[in-house]
């Protein structure tokens, strides 16, 4: 199947990673995980280049947030300490569902991100912690925001380049924080129909502070529903105000039908799972509901 | 092309294997005679072509041979002791929950791999376990119970070693969700 393939690099350096990438240019692919690039159906690549011996494995907290190495698996991000506790532990809830046991322990983070599926459940969680992701080649390394990252369905700004590490910022202090994460699939471990994260701050006077959310399944990309947000700036949370903002996400998104579900279930559930990520969030933040 | 070597251990044995730079590690497996290791979706979904790579369950139909490089691979031939049946080979047995067998290769890794992590595991764990691995027969329900039950045995046959490897487990990584 992958008989097209004359060399398969295994390199021991993220530098001999980057050297090696230079040099086989666009005849190149990365391989982690490998478990999205066995199954599409792209068979263009001759050259393989693993990055999992790299030091690209790994999971870092601090004081200035969350770093994560590009061929962390998802199993080790389902049970990492770090990220457990960090923001509700939604990152590794998100992760959790990432396919079965199997799929989690090969497919990494990394992968999740840069094959960029519209519907990948680790991009809406990292959408609302408002991370950027470290993009290398052999000449330089730059940080880009995860919103700039995607540039259509499957596509990145990537342009040939290796993405390097997660950048987690540090959560916002001054008030009471709240982190959601919802997914609407067939089944716990299947691929998503809908997903959503949010996340909320309740001011001392116990007032939004700031709200985020984001969308997987529902467009091009996954994407912040900012509309929703802006609605929810300033207020009290209410049940009320709840549902405006699901109405908002609803008019926001831009779902696709296929095999899984009609374009308009996936519109209605948008606004449902925004609700109910919102929900959780105000009473992780100790809301009146 | 140049030739290209795989050196692993598979069931204990050190192997250095030929292979193409872009083979998998299914059809690697199954070329040098691991029939047991099945060929069923080809795209991780269904778990027949589960095998564990260093202790941990993984679809071997989504993953380059080359990146078993240096590992320790099991497959279900590698699960028995000579004539002597694994604890769990017995329970499936027992359990009738055998009924074509495709899927049974890979629900027995799976199993393993879980009560090595976990001996005395809940139902809802080996129901997660299992979750990467589709049987269109008989369901879930008897293997389910097949592996609750080889749980039982293996606690009794070696409880010091098993119970201390949990122990220390749940000491290094905190309780688990």
């Amino acid at each position: 199947m992958f008989d097209h393939i004359e060399r398969f690099y295994r390199p021991t350096t993220l530098r001999e990673a980057l050297l090696l990438l230079r040099k086989v240019g666009k005849h190149g692919r990365i391989v982690a995980g490998a478990t999205d690039i066995v199954t599409q159906a792209d068979r263009s690549s001759r050259f393989l280049i693993d990055i999992n011996h790299v030091g690209l494995n790994y999971v870092r907290g601090n004081k200035r947030g969350c770093l994560i190495g590009a061929a962390t698996t998802m199993a080790e991000i389902e049970h990492s300490p770090v990220t457990l506790a960090f923001a509700g532990g939604i990152l590794a809830k998100a992760a959790s569902t990432c396919g079965s046991i199997q799929n989690r322990n090969m497919a990494t983070v990394g992968g999740n991100i840069a094959n960029a599926s519209p519907a990948a459940d680790t991009a809406v969680v990292l959408l609302v912690l408002d991370t950027q992701v470290r993009v290398a080649n052999s000449r330089r390394s730059r940080n880009i925001a995860l919103t700039e990252f995607y540039s259509g369905p499957h596509q990145t700004v990537l342009n040939g380049d290796l993405l390097e590490e997660i950048v987690i910022p540090a959560l916002p202090g001054g008030g009471r924080l709240g982190w959601s994460f919802q997914k609407l699939g067939r089944t716990e471990t299947d691929i998503s129909l809908v997903n959503a994260a949010a996340g909320l701050q309740i001011d001392p006077r116990g007032r939004i502070k700031w709200g985020r959310i984001a969308l997987g399944a529902v467009g091009p990309t996954p994407m912040r529903a900012r509309n929703a947000e802006g609605l929810l700036l300033g207020n009290r949370f209410s049940e009320e105000l709840l549902a405006r903002a699901g109405e908002a996400v609803m008019r926001e998104v831009n779902p696709i039908g296929d095999g899984r579900a009609s374009a308009e279930y996936r519109r209605e559930m948008s606004g449902v799972l925004a609700r109910r990520a919102l929900h959780e969030c105000a009473s992780q933040a100790g809301c009146k509901q | 092309m140049s030739d290209f070597y795989l050196d692993f251990i598979v069931n204990g044995e050190t192997k250095h294997w030929t292979i193409a730079p872009g083979d998998l590690l299914l059809d690697v497996l199954r070329r040098e005679g691991y029939f047991g290791v099945k060929r069923g979706c080809e795209t991780g979904e269904c778990g027949a072509c589960t095998v564990l790579v260093n202790g941990k369950p993984i679809n071997s139909c989504v993953m380059f041979a080359a990146q078993a490089e240096g590992c320790e691979v099991l497959t279900i031939e590698g699960v028995a002791e000579g004539d002597k049946l694994d604890p769990l080979q017995e329970a499936f047995l027992e359990y009738g929950a055998v009924q074509c067998g495709y899927c049974t290769p890979g629900m027995i890794l799976s199993a393993k791999a879980l009560l090595a992590e976990h001996p005395d595991p809940t139902e809802a764990q080996v129901r997660e376990a299992l979750a990467g691995n589709f049987c269109r027969c008989t369901g879930y329900l008897k293997p389910a119970e097949a592996i609750m039950a080889a749980a039982r045995v293996y606690r009794n046959v070696r409880p010091s070693s098993a119970r201390a490897k949990a122990e220390r487990r749940s000491a290094l990584h905190g309780k688990k969700r």
